[in-house]
Parts: structure tokens; sequence; C-alpha cells
């Protein structure tokens, strides 16, 4: 049986940081797959919510009314498109982040630099300034006007989006849009955490193979 | 390092979708739909009439065109081709297989999964400690 000395360290300091990289590597390994099942998981939610609220929009519109046969076969582009890039974290790392640009069609600029303005907002909260309150609530006052000139310009994308199903539409369709919104966001997530996830087994099979050839 | 391949950038890359009828539909709503000069979309949906050459042939042009970045593919439709689905291993374009209304999500079958389950299998724990 082996008996492990915590006092002092048995390997030399190369070896010993060898471990903890390779220790390193199988915990993001296993915590990005982790994070990939939860998000399926959230994702299967949203869009059983998602195709409930259409069957719901199709029973009080007609099935006629939301059918793939009025799907617009014109030529147009794609309102919702993404942004690919190499991940920054390391060079060559030869691993692509995902961005989801919602409603960025190429008359609708601002939406989209609101829509990242909101996500960064989400990442990086402003903190309350107490004793100041005159100053937070034109602050407050200022962005939620900003928001709410951002979030025309979406709306009316939404609502185009939607007018292949006639002029009035039921709520539960708009419902039903917000949810596959939803979805895409929970979908761009699983696209990046997927990438992480096969970076991080690459990393932990070339130490396995590495292990391997020195035996 | 040397020999990686680049990622190919994009600012405005597609999301294609081979799935059914309802979930194209939903993501049709949410904008990812595309339609070219061609008349070319960046959807199939898959009903019962299609066929497994139709899909096979949609799947190897989306994961060919350099204007798409993710493929959302149900996973019922994905068995379906799924010594396809398990030979594409391109960082980009990313094959996602999502649940569809009748088949739920099965980890068992999903083919990022089976790609990485091998770490945990008997042989490769006792092929380490050798």
């Amino acid at each position: 049986m082996e008996v492990v000395d915590h006092e002092t360290p048995s390997l030399e300091n190369g070896k010993t940081d060898k471990e903890v990289e390779e220790n390193a590597n199988v915990l993001q390994f296993m915590d990005s797959m982790d994070a990939y099942l939860t998000l399926i998981h959230s994702l299967s939610s949203t869009l059983r919510r998602g195709w409930l609220e259409l069957a719901s929009a199709r029973h009080s519109m007609g099935a006629s009314r939301v059918n793939t046969v009025l799907l617009d076969h014109t030529s147009h582009p794609a309102a919702t498109s993404l942004l690919v890039t190499q991940d920054e974290g390391k060079v060559d790392s030869g691993k692509p982040h995902f961005t989801l640009c919602k409603w960025a069609s190429s008359s609708n600029e601002n939406s989209l630099l609101g829509e990242k303005q909101s996500s960064q907002d989400k990442l990086h909260p402003q903190l309350r300034h107490r004793g100041s309150t005159e100053l937070y609530e034109e602050k407050t006052s200022s962005e939620n006007k900003a928001s709410r000139e951002v979030d025309d310009p979406v709306q009316k994308e939404r609502s185009k989006s939607l007018s292949m199903f006639g002029t009035l539409v039921s709520p539960k369709l708009r419902a039903a849009q917000l949810s596959f919104e939803a979805a895409l966001e929970t979908l761009v997530e699983i696209a990046n955490m997927r990438s992480e996830m096969l970076c991080a087994f690459d990393q932990v099979n070339m130490k396995l193979a590495g292990r391997k050839d020195e035996k | 390092m040397a020999g990686r391949a680049q990622i190919p950038t994009s600012n405005s890359a597609l999301i294609a979708m081979i799935a059914d009828e309802d979930t194209v539909t939903g993501f049709l709503m949410a904008g990812v739909g595309n339609v070219d000069l061609r008349r070319k979309t960046n959807y199939l949906i898959v009903d019962s009439k299609t066929t497994v050459k139709a899909i096979e042939d949609t799947f190897k042009d989306y994961t060919t065109r350099e204007d798409i970045a993710i493929i959302l593919i149900s996973q019922y439709v994905a068995n379906m081709i799924r010594f396809l689905v398990d030979s594409y291993n391109k960082p980009v374009t990313a094959i996602l297989e999502i649940p569809s209304k009748d088949h739920p999500y099965d980890p068992a079958h999903d083919s990022v999964l089976s790609r990485v389950k091998y770490l945990f299998s008997a042989e490769s724990v006792a092929s380490g400690r050798r």
C-alpha cells in the first residue's frame, strides 16, 4: 500500500506542476460537460414552452393561419445571425466563440448596439449610488429612454417576422416567439460550451497519450 | 500552435435548421430564416415524406456552406444520418442536436458526448493505471 507523505513533496516541482495542470484540465472538462448538460436541460424546457404556446396559437388562430405554407420564400436575409470569432483566451486555441446578434438586419444597426449593450450591462451591473438619488434617478430614466428607443426597432422586427401569419396574431404566438428567442440564446451558450468541452477533452486526451508514450 | 486550423470568423453567419415543422416555425419567428437570391433556404422541414437521402444531402450542403456557423438538428433526425453526424468533427460548423416534441433529448445518442464518453470507460481508466 502506497503511503503518501504530505509534509514534503514526493515529486520534483516540475512534475507536481504537471499534475496540477492535468488536474485543472480534467476539472475544466468535467465542469464544461456538466454545464453543457444543464444547458441542454434548460433548452428542453424552453422549447417545450415554445411548442405549447405555438400549439395554443394554432388552436386560437386556426391551423391554416399558423402553417409553414405561409413562410416567406422570397429572397431575404436573416434578421438574427451569429458573430463568430476566435476565442480570445488563448492564441491559436482553435476554439470558436459564437455571439448571437438578435434582430440585427442591415437597417437596424442600432438594435444590435442595444442588444450588445444590454448584454454588457448584465455582465457588469451598475453599482448603486447611495446618497445621490437624484443623479441615479436621472441616469435610470435616461437609460430607460435609451432602452425604449432601442426596443422599438426590435419590436418592429419582431412584428415583421410574425406578419407572415397575418396582421392580428394571437398573444400566444407572440409568447412563442419570445420563447424561441430565449431558446436561441441558450443554443448559442450550448455552442460555446461545446467548444470549451471539446477543447478541454483534447487537452486531457493529449496528456493521456503522452503518459502512455512515457510508459 | 503550428498545425492548428484557423477558425473562419464571420460577422453575419447563419443558423441552419433540420427539424420538424413546429421547431422550424418557432425559430423562423425568432428571425433566423434566410433565403438567398437562388431561393436556397437555411432550413429543412422534416416530415413523414422526407427521405433520408434528402436529409443527408441537406446536411452535407449545410456543412460545406461557409455562411452557416451552427446547424440545429433534431436528435431523431440526426439518428437517421448518425454516421454522417458522428463523422463530422470540425469546430465550425457546430452541430447541435436538439430535442423535438415527440422525441426527448437522449444524452446517450449525442455525438459530442459519444466522442468524449470513452474517457469514462473501463478501458481508458485501466490503460491510464498501467
